[in-house]
């Protein structure tokens, strides 16, 4: 053991930021000769020198011997694990051909590319792919956040993501475990609790944040939208209603509360396993502590069919109770409007209409058609938008299946940045047959997973120390903060800027459209607008390093009303009417349960819950990493005791858990953490330290003990709006693994479309399944209005925004900025400056009358030709010269500047005094006659040399 | 003089064992040591009431070890502040200080040579400590939650002090007569 000296002189500390979840911690590394030599947290960042298992392995990381390092190109057969190491730019000029040649096949959207969780921006990716003209690019988002985000715009203008817990007197944690998955906030909720706020834990597991809560609500797995209905009726019905905020800024409340009048605590009594009076006094708590917040969890947008029904409600609930965007409350930060979003890094003006329009995606408020109207409300509420990527995605499930059948049509290649979709996305059986029957498959990663073992390509990615990170939360927030890298790239690891731009170079994308060669170069453009005292992005990092706007609460008030297009929160949302959807949301249960399949229950009678966080994993990583893994070294899935003596299993038994879509193996972990009659199962096993090739079947036993064995992608389970798939609430039967049924075989490793299927193989055309709600006809009103050429017609408000532009058109007959409040001729688009009484053309600089005419300058003094007199004082001595505009000396080409109250020469642009024409001479402060060359004082004596 | 000793806030604490992690990757660590466990107290009760809590464990840094006088070779020992230490250069690996221990908290690791085997334990980061005088023990810096503080009891002013002066604490088999100097602050049961 040696002490390494931080303090030595040839040691340098970066402040970076951790990248091993999305709470990205502070990091501060320390360099020596080009390595780092040893990590710590950074004091002072949020996470106080806080640094959990997975951020203090980041060297280990760095370091690590399975990290792939050089581009991989296949020369076996696929899976057989044979690769050829060459040239990473050779390797770039191969897959950009072969990717060309496949557009001019089959249509650029034959190309797909798949993504995990980026724990920074991602627009590059999208800016690739605009480019190329596909639209489906595609993430895990819609398990994470975006449906919920989407619902929520379509609610109030923005999602309230922010929660303002400092003066916040309540925080319900839904569906989140800080506890085990972003220790970097744990503590702060902790510490705020101690001081007297109300915590509330939703979570069908006891959970390490249960464990800390004043109320716990361990509500059946799946059961979160019936919760939250019966919470609004609680809220609504026991008068615990904000009436001063809904009166004044919410539309639809007598419609809503005649809507939930049926949800009542005793209807969701038997559907969330909760008590009515637990649910009660859970919305009171709620409902009477305000300011309150109510901090997002990924549970919501795991459900299946009942996911953003059940975000719907809980984003119903936060407006009823006044806490939007207030202090103590949810803040809704809207777009960057001081500096560059992702969005406008993204050029989606590049990707043609036709191109969006064969996005494959069934579920409308996450791909371009609710895209479209929320962005579009957008730009004409804040004046910016949201970012395609991650908010407008195709459906990830429905693309995999499209590989295997060719519907809606044949998509031939796919580029796998960050993720390991066999282990991440649901359904992986179906999942790791579509990578295996992938034509042209290219996987960009640290190791070598079961997703890389079938790739053309591996490229190997820059992990955490390598590369800067950027935390504007996905291009939806107004704030931003910043990390820089410690080193550069080891080996031939590249960071995913740079291999999408070398990927769009080599398959002849404009140069001018990828002018940054590093993240640095580009993210000092995006903050450049900020005008901070910076010359480049490290000096933001070490200098600055977070960026808060200085307005961020109760914008509402100074923007007027809310960012829907009705400027009101809209109980009643008229976007999600528009998209076909119901505008409150209405009870559907989740996909498996005993209310609504009976009959299923008989034969998988135990509720399943996967997609849990826990240490010291995140998602399918660091199962690598033996100086963690062994804190976890086998997957175990946690059964009550009760449940557990019934089925015979003991602590540490293998089990078996099954459902109608397949099984996967666990050990018990026997614990009164679930209910009797739940089991909860983590996710993402895998098992690198096999090998891969062995068993095709199941490479790197990637399929024996993952939950998305289990989990359903099948039309009609997903959310019919946002598209997310279940994994949460579903039936299964558990049972011990016995002497002769312990293998995880290749028959377990056969796949069916429908997943439900009960025989193998491909059963039907997934565009042609039934969606689990069919759209709502919904008309749109005919405008009442004449809508003149250029305008579109708003019906919500009565209102015409310029197309283009987005500017709305005022009674006045002006146009309006939503961004900047400014007002713009209607005609010309120049900006009205009212101090000046002129307007403006931004583009150029140019000014002009009110008349449209072009105002003159002369040595920067404005002009009036044409006007009779004088329209401001001048000194009595000058001539007003009506032709030219401006007041004179007699017999002088000078201007008078009545801001100043000097004389111009418009030639040179020096000062020179009213009176006499006397040049100033700054440099000595003195007047300067230059027919005689005397010089003057300021007082006029003549200076005595 | 002074006399490092470190609370434990078992309230504070979640079990997320970043604390075993850091020890284990700065100091180095073969896979088979772990100088501080997290040791899951529960699920206890049943469900729905139910309760969890965890208990951080390291050595104790006893004020009379039962570690120190059991050593044939002298590389055991206690300096002036308290921290107990082993001399790896003295020490055989005879294992008596591992049976003289009642908590359990030293040991050798199996992966090295038999000839280089040699006793290890927490030392309170005391190399890292000399190397770098503003430094807290690598347990205490990575916790998120702040449930592990260290310091110095013998000054009035330092934080163990004044909680220890001010927050009911309790010792680990205190009535061994050890004197163990981790000071735990228990859970007091489903909320404190």
């Amino acid at each position: 053991m040696t002490e390494i000296d931080i303090h030595a002189d040839d040691v340098k500390m970066v402040k970076s930021l951790c990248y091993f979840c999305h709470a990205n911690c502070g990091v501060l590394a320390y360099v020596k000769d080009g390595d780092v030599i040893k990590i710590e947290g950074d004091p002072d960042y949020s996470n106080q020198g806080g640094l959990c298992c997975r951020g203090t392995s980041a060297l280990l990381h760095l370091n690590h011997p399975a990290r792939v390092n050089h581009v991989l190109k296949r020369v076996g057969e696929k899976g057989e694990g044979k690769w050829e190491q060459v040239d990473y730019d050779q390797a770039i000029q191969e897959v950009a051909d072969r990717l060309n040649q496949i557009k001019a096949e089959s249509g650029a959207e034959a190309v797909a590319s798949a993504g995990g969780t980026t724990r920074t921006d991602d627009w590059a990716r999208r800016r690739f792919l605009n480019q190329f003209g596909t639209p489906n690019g595609f993430h895990n988002a819609l398990l994470c956040w975006i449906p919920t985000f989407m619902a929520e715009t379509c609610v109030a203008g923005w999602s309230p993501f922010e929660t303002d817990l400092g003066a916040a007197r309540c925080l319900i944690l839904w569906g989140m475990n800080p506890g085990a998955s972003t220790l970097g906030g744990m503590h702060g909720y902790w510490d705020l609790h101690n001081a007297g706020m109300k915590m509330i834990v939703v979570d069908p597991r006891y959970s390490e944040t249960a464990s800390k809560a004043d109320l716990w609500l361990p509500l059946r797995p799946g059961s979160d939208a019936a919760l939250a209905l019966a919470m609004l009726n609680v809220i609504i019905y026991e008068g615990l209603v904000d009436y001063d905020f809904v009166g004044q800024w919410c539309s639809g409340f007598d419609e809503l509360s005649e809507h939930v009048a049926q949800y009542t605590p005793e209807w969701a009594a038997p559907i969330t396993w909760l008590e009515p009076e637990q649910i009660r006094t859970a919305a009171r708590m709620y409902a009477t502590n305000t300011p309150g917040c109510i901090q997002w969890g990924c549970t919501w947008d795991q459900i299946g069919r009942a996911s953003t029904t059940g975000s719907h409600a809980i984003a119903l609930m936060r407006a009823l109770t006044g806490n939007l965007d207030v202090p103590g409350g949810d803040g809704m930060p809207g777009p960057a409007l001081n500096f560059l979003t992702d969005e406008e890094m993204e050029l989606n003006e590049l990707l043609p209409e036709e191109q969006r329009a064969k996005q494959i995606s069934r579920f409308k408020l996450t791909s371009w058609p609710g895209y479209s109207l929320i962005s579009d409300t957008a730009k004409r509420t804040w004046g910016k938008t949201l970012p395609t990527e991650w908010f407008c995605e195709a459906h990830g499930p429905s693309v995999f299946k499209a590989i295997l059948t060719g519907d809606p049509y044949p998509v031939r290649a796919l580029i796998c940045n960050a993720t390991n979709p066999v282990n991440s996305y649901g359904d992986a059986k179906m999942t790791l047959e579509a990578l295996k029957k992938c034509e042209f498959l290219v996987v960009v990663d640290y190791w070598m997973t079961p997703t890389a073992l079938f790739a053309d390509y591996v490229f190997p990615a820059a992990g955490a120390l390598e590369r800067p990170t950027i935390v504007t939360h996905y291009g939806a927030t107004d704030s931003l903060m910043g990390g820089s890298r410690a080193i550069q790239p080891k080996f031939d690891r590249h960071t995913d800027m740079v291999f999408w731009r070398k990927l769009g170079l080599a398959c002849g994308q404009d140069p001018a459209n990828w002018p940054w060669e590093t993240e640095e170069e580009a993210y000092y453009h995006i903050m450049e607008p900020l005008g901070l005292p910076i010359s480049c992005y490290d000096d933001f990092v070490s200098m600055i390093r977070m960026y808060y706007p200085p307005l961020h609460q109760k914008k509402f008030e100074a923007n007027g009303g809310f960012w829907t297009p009705s400027g009101k929160v809209e109980l009643n949302s008229t976007i999600m009417q528009e998209l076909g959807f119901p505008g409150m949301p209405e009870y559907v249960g989740c996909i498996e349960n005993e209310i609504d399949t009976p009959e299923l229950c008989e034969e998988y009678p135990v509720v399943l819950t996967t997609g849990g966080g826990f240490m010291p994993y995140h998602h399918s990583e660091h199962f690598q990493m033996q100086g963690i893994r062994y804190l976890y070294p086998d997957p175990y899935f946690s059964i009550n005791p009760a449940l557990a003596e019934k089925l015979g299993i003991e602590y540490g038994d293998w089990c078996w858990i099954e459902t109608r879509r397949g099984r996967i193996k666990m050990r018990a972990n026997v614990d009164n953490e679930t209910h009797p009659n739940v089991v909860f199962a983590p996710r993402g096993w895998w098992f690198p330290e096999r090998d891969g090739s062995a068993d095709l079947s199941n490479p790197f036993g990637c399929l024996e003990s993952n939950v998305n064995v289990l989990t359903s992608v099948d039309e009609e389970d997903c959310d019919p709006m946002g598209g997310s798939w279940a994994n949460r609430g579903l039936m299964c039967k558990v049972y011990k693994c016995g002497d002769f049924d312990a293998e995880f075989t290749a028959e377990d490793a056969q796949f069916s479309i429908p997943g439900n299927a009960s025989e193998p193989g491909i059963h039907a055309k997934p565009s042609e399944r039934p969606l689990a709600r069919e759209p709502r006809p919904f008309t749109k009103p005919e405008p009442e209005i004449e809508v003149p050429e250029g305008y579109e017609w708003v019906w919500q408000n009565n209102t015409l925004y310029q197309k283009g532009t987005n500017f709305r058109l005022d009674e006045s007959g002006w146009l309006v900025n939503p961004r900047t409040k400014g007002y713009h001729d209607a005609y010309t688009g120049w900006r009205y400056d009212a101090a000046g009484e002129y307007l403006v053309d931004d583009e150029t600089g140019k000014i002009y009358t009110m008349e449209r005419e072009e105002i003159p300058f002369l040595g920067g003094v404005r002009g009036y030709p044409g006007v009779e007199a004088a329209p401001f004082e001048m000194p009595e001595h000058l001539r007003w010269n009506v032709e030219a505009g401006y007041a004179m000396l007699p017999d002088r080409q000078l201007v008078y500047d009545p801001n100043s109250g000097w004389m111009i020469d418009p030639e040179t642009g020096a000062y020179h005094d009213a009176y006499y024409g006397y040049k100033y001479d700054a440099a000595t402060q003195q007047l300067v006659d230059e027919n005689t060359g005397t010089r003057y004082t300021m007082t006029y004596e003549p200076v005595v040399e | 003089m002074t006399r490092y000793v470190m609370v434990i806030d078992q309230r504070r604490c979640i079990g997320c064992h970043s604390c075993t992690v850091a020890c284990r990757t700065w100091n180095e660590l073969p896979l088979d040591i772990v100088y501080n466990p997290v040791v899951t107290e529960g699920v206890k009760g049943t469900w729905p009431n139910v309760h969890r809590s965890w208990l951080p464990t390291l050595c104790m840094h006893c004020e009379k070890p039962a570690c120190v006088p059991c050593c044939p070779t002298g590389a055991s020992h206690q300096d002036e502040d308290g921290v107990v230490w082993i001399d790896y250069d003295k020490c055989m690996a005879c294992l008596a200080c591992v049976n003289a221990c009642p908590y359990g908290m030293r040991d050798q690791s199996k992966l090295q040579p038999r000839l280089h085997q040699f006793v290890r334990k927490c030392t309170f980061c005391r190399d890292h400590r000399a190397a770098d005088p503003g430094a807290e023990p690598y347990c205490v810096a990575t916790c998120h939650q702040k449930a592990r503080i260290f310091g110095d009891l013998d000054d009035p002013n330092s934080e163990v002090s004044k909680l220890i002066g001010s927050v009911e604490t309790v010792r680990l088999m205190e009535d061994l007569g050890t004197g163990p100097q981790i000071y735990y602050i228990p859970e007091l049961g489903g909320k404190a």
